[in-house]
């Protein structure tokens, strides 16, 4: 049936098949390299610069992301080197600007009304994305959380807060709380979000997840974590007063020069530049005006009423 | 190589082709398993490493940002501890400023540049260190399209060579095991298979050794015979696989081979009986009996036609006519023969051979008839031969008795009515002489008349007797007396002719019931006759012989004289035959014998030349013929027989 002269070529055709595949080897670059060659790694000094930093509230990856196109921006115009620093908590950052590490503070008004004390001055602060200067805190919940439906329900319960020098994560809704007659010793437990960065989001996440009943956070937040939950579920309870937005402060001893140079570039931008204005939305900002220090008063009669106006920093 | 092959025992064929075929199996399949193994664990190795260089840099992220060196360092040093495949790690500025790594005695320069990431991909090279290979991955941190640094990986290869390496262990240790075991699977398979082949073998080896009967096992039955039981294995076919059912096929065929065997032997026999007898009847049948084939070859004689033509039967088979007879005969029994193969007309003739010096001429009857083949066409011819001689003889003989009876008759009507006149004429003419001188011329002529009317009724008188017209008057007399009577009346005239006659005459002196003077008148004629054959001098020998067994008296005339012409040996006893001159006899002499003997209700025959025998006992005469014999038998009369007694 099987003739040798057609079963004995397809036999070897199949064996000399086999063995091509067998040699045949993945596509690879290959390099060659003495390893015998060595040298010491030395600790990378950085550039002189005017170094710009964030308040962390998100994570160092969003405050460049927010920030690195602005900063760009600044440079340009201003002529100056400009570089980012990222401090990983509210602290070091108030630290850092006490020390002059950082010369451009981007912060919440009350570490500005912390950092102030050591000489640092505000010019500039931003228009919220809402179009307004001014932010709100927001005290949130599952909306299937059927027990906390006003402000005095929460008394009682678990309180996940931004951190405790968190503006609008903590501190707005802590006046809010004990101007309703509401001590922070009536909660259950106040824990704040984990880790240097993310801590608005984490905040969220962590209601979301039902780990606790309720938390407080910056006004816009929702929006920032809408592709990671869905915000629906989330019933915002209450929302403190308006305070005046983010400030921009020069570190005591800044040059006058540069910051008005910055203060200038700053100014000029305009949500009519479609270049600028993509900067301005990827910094999370509708615009930049000038700003005082007196603007934020308010903040500091807030931090006096919550006692934290002696340097209690907790 | 193919004659090595085919001594192989088919056990070892099976096994070694088994073998092989698993052999060759297993190896392709390990050749490809094993490549195929490889490269996925090659490229599952490159896909963990891209996962860890794209994890690290995730995670290098923000310590990048912060530049918080001893994070990163950690990260890296970390990685490699988790890890023992991981050669090296270290992650690079957006200047490649290495920020981090794993080397404790300072770090490879070479390495920097061995892998560049093009975009925000993870770059994969080999690197090669001259003792050993790693793949190094190199990925990008970006952000905002903006490049931070870059993590780079070093994962070893040997660990994936030796998984690879235990792979092709592990694959060639099961081929090998699977290779044994089809080794014993196929050794157990050819075992059973040879098993029953060998069993196929005895079974054509008891068939062979048993004359095709297949051999008998130990259970069972000895006196059953072959046909019994081909139908009961035929009826009850035992339960086996292929080669099983080829036995038994084997066997049932063997035994059918037997059956129709026994059946051909019985035939056979059948056949060879019916043949000798066939053989026997035709070989014992006096007739020629023959067969032609189509091309006119003798196909089978029988014994007597063979005996005829001086042959035997083997020789005559396959000759033909042409090669057996004279150029005339032979083209001529050709001829008959094309004639019925071609016609289908059967021929039937008498034929005459002629004489020879040994033998008179013969007579046959013969019969060709056409033997038609299956498809009713002529396939030869069948040839009967009857020698009819004799028959010929009794025919003629028949004849010429009736010729002889019709003659009589007619010569007896003549006589009756002529012998009236002749006597008035007679009487007439002897009263005229009376009346007349008898020297007178009339009473002369008239004497001459009464004599030559006395002649006629002389004549009348022997053509009456021939017809036996006149009754004879039958008495017992002595058959050797009348002879003598006869002898003695004629012996002085038959001395002065020297002419002796001797007899030899039967002592018994039989009798017999016969009319003395007519019988004389035979012996007178016999005599007469032999004297007129004998020329000059010669002898008569007369002798007798009784035959009590046939109740016969023969008498034989033997002479010397010119003896008669073969040809005409038949035609001496026809009336008015005569070889006398005219006016010398009237040829009744011998018709009017022929007519007595036959009215005493005997035989007379001629033979001539004297048969040699007889010539010797004959004191023949210097100058003598051939001679002539004859021989007459009579009957005995009874009373003579009871007088012997």
């Amino acid at each position: 049936m099987f003739k040798l002269r057609y079963t004995l070529p397809a036999i070897l055709l199949l064996a000399g098949a086999a063995l091509y595949f067998f040699g045949s080897q993945p596509e690879e670059t290959i390099v060659h390299v003495d390893m015998s060659i060595r040298e010491e790694v030395r600790v990378p000094e950085p550039r002189p610069a005017i170094t710009y930093a964030y308040l962390p509230q998100y994570s160092h990856k969003v405050s460049y992301l927010r920030h690195s196109k602005l900063i760009d921006y600044l440079s340009r115009e201003s002529g100056f080197t400009i570089r980012q620093v990222f401090p990983d908590t509210f602290e070091e950052h108030r630290r850092m600007v006490e020390n002059g590490e950082i010369d451009i503070s981007f912060s919440n008004p009350m570490t500005y009304v912390e950092i102030a004390r050591s000489g640092a001055r505000a010019f500039a602060r931003i228009i919220e994305p809402s179009g307004s200067p001014t932010f709100r805190g927001q005290i949130i919940t599952r909306k299937d959380n059927r027990a906390i439906t006003r402000l005095k329900d929460c008394i009682g319960k678990t309180w996940i807060a931004v951190d405790p020098l968190s503006a609008g994560g903590y501190l707005f809704p802590l006046g809010l709380f004990l101007k309703h007659g509401i001590k922070e010793s009536e909660f259950k437990e106040i824990s704040f979000a984990p880790g240097p960065g993310g801590k608005q989001e984490k905040a969220v996440l962590a209601v979301y997840a039902g780990k606790y009943d309720f938390a407080s956070i910056r006004e816009g937040t929702l929006n920032v974590v809408r592709d990671k939950i869905n915000i629906d579920k989330i019933r915002i309870i209450a929302e403190t007063e308006s305070f005046p937005g983010w400030v921009y402060a020069a570190r005591k001893g800044l040059s006058e020069k540069v910051v008005n140079k910055i203060k200038y570039s700053m100014f000029s931008m305009s949500m009519d530049n479609p270049d600028q204005a993509s900067i301005l939305y990827q910094a999370g900002m509708r615009g930049i005006i000038p700003a005082e220090d007196s603007d934020y008063d308010s903040v500091r009669r807030l931090t006096k009423m919550l006692g934290l106006d002696e340097g209690g920093v907790k | 190589m193919t004659d090595l092959f085919s001594r192989l025992k088919f056990r070892t064929k099976i096994n070694l082709g088994l073998t092989l075929i698993v052999a060759f199996t297993s190896l392709l399949i390990a050749i490809f398993v094993i490549r195929m193994s490889s490269d996925a664990l090659i490229e599952q190795s490159r896909k963990r490493g891209e996962v860890l260089a794209g994890n690290l840099a995730l995670r290098a992220e923000n310590p990048l940002l912060s530049v918080d060196l001893l994070n990163l360092g950690s990260m890296v040093n970390e990685l490699k501890k988790a890890d023992s495949e991981i050669e090296y790690a270290f992650i690079m500025d957006e200047q490649n400023r290495v920020l981090a790594n794993t080397f404790s005695d300072g770090f490879p320069v070479q390495l920097k540049e061995a892998n560049e990431s093009v975009g925000n991909k993870i770059s994969v090279v080999t690197v090669d260190t001259g003792k050993s290979r790693l793949f190094d991955f190199a990925a990008p941190i970006f952000l905002s399209d903006k490049k931070l640094g870059m993590v780079r990986i070093g994962l070893s290869r040997s660990g994936i060579h030796a998984v690879v390496q235990n792979l092709i262990f592990a694959i060639m240790v099961l081929t090998g095991a699977v290779l044994l075991l089809a080794v014993l699977i196929s050794t157990q398979f050819a075992r059973q298979l040879t098993l029953r082949l060998g069993s196929l073998q005895k079974h054509a080896e008891d068939i062979v050794t048993t004359h095709l009967g297949p051999g008998l096992r130990k259970d069972e039955n000895k006196d059953e015979n072959i046909t019994d039981k081909f139908k009961r294995i035929v009826s009850n076919p035992p339960k086996g696989d292929e080669i099983q059912e080829l036995t038994e096929t084997f066997d049932a065929m063997g035994m059918s081979l037997a059956c129709h065997i026994e059946d051909l032997q019985i035939t056979e026999a059948d056949l060879t009986r019916q043949k000798e007898l066939l053989k026997t009847i035709i070989n014992v049948s006096p007739d020629f009996v023959s067969l032609l084939g189509p091309q006119l070859t003798y196909l089978a004689v029988n014994k007597t036609y063979a005996e005829h033509l001086g042959r035997s039967e083997e020789e005559i088979i396959g000759l033909t006519d042409a090669e057996i007879y004279p150029e005339e005969t032979a083209a001529a029994r050709m001829e008959e023969a094309r004639v019925v193969l071609e016609t289908g007309r059967p021929v039937n003739k008498e034929t005459r051979e002629p004489e020879t010096d040994d033998s008179p001429p013969r007579w046959f009857h013969t019969i060709r008839v056409p033997v038609h083949g299956q498809s009713n066409n002529i396939i030869g011819v069948l040839s009967t031969s009857r020698e009819i001689t004799e028959l010929k003889s009794y025919q003629a003989q028949l004849i010429q008795s009736q010729k002889m009876e019709s003659i009589g008759k007619l010569a007896g009507g003549v006589a009756h009515e002529i012998n009236t006149p002749l006597g008035i004429i007679l009487g007439y003419a002897q009263l005229l002489q009376e009346d007349l001188d008898p020297e007178d011329q009339i009473a002369k002529d008239m004497s001459i008349i009464e004599k030559q009317t006395r002649v006629c009724r002389k004549i009348v008188a022997d053509l009456l007797g021939f017809s036996r017209q006149n009754e004879s008057e039958k008495i017992t007399m002595c058959f050797n007396n009348s002879i003598l009577e006869v002898v003695q009346l004629v012996s002085h005239t038959f001395k002065l002719e020297q002419v002796r006659i001797s007899t030899e005459l039967d002592d018994r002196f039989p009798i017999i019931h016969g009319d003395p003077e007519k019988l004389k008148q035979v012996w007178l004629n016999l005599l007469s006759n032999a004297l007129e054959a004998i020329d000059e001098k010669g002898n008569i020998h007369i002798s007798t012989q009784l035959d009590t067994a046939s109740m016969t008296i023969t008498a034989i005339f033997a002479d010397t004289g010119h003896g008669v012409e073969a040809k005409n040996i038949n035609a001496i006893f026809d009336p008015f035959y005569s070889t006398k001159p005219v006016g010398k006899g009237t040829g009744l002499g011998l018709s009017v014998s022929f007519g007595i003997i036959k009215d005493h209700g005997g035989t007379i025959e001629a033979v001539s030349p004297l048969p040699r025998s007889l010539r010797n006992t004959l004191e023949l005469p210097a100058k003598s013929g051939p001679g002539t014999l004859f021989k007459v038998t009579l009957p005995l009369d009874e009373l003579s027989e009871e007088e012997q007694l």
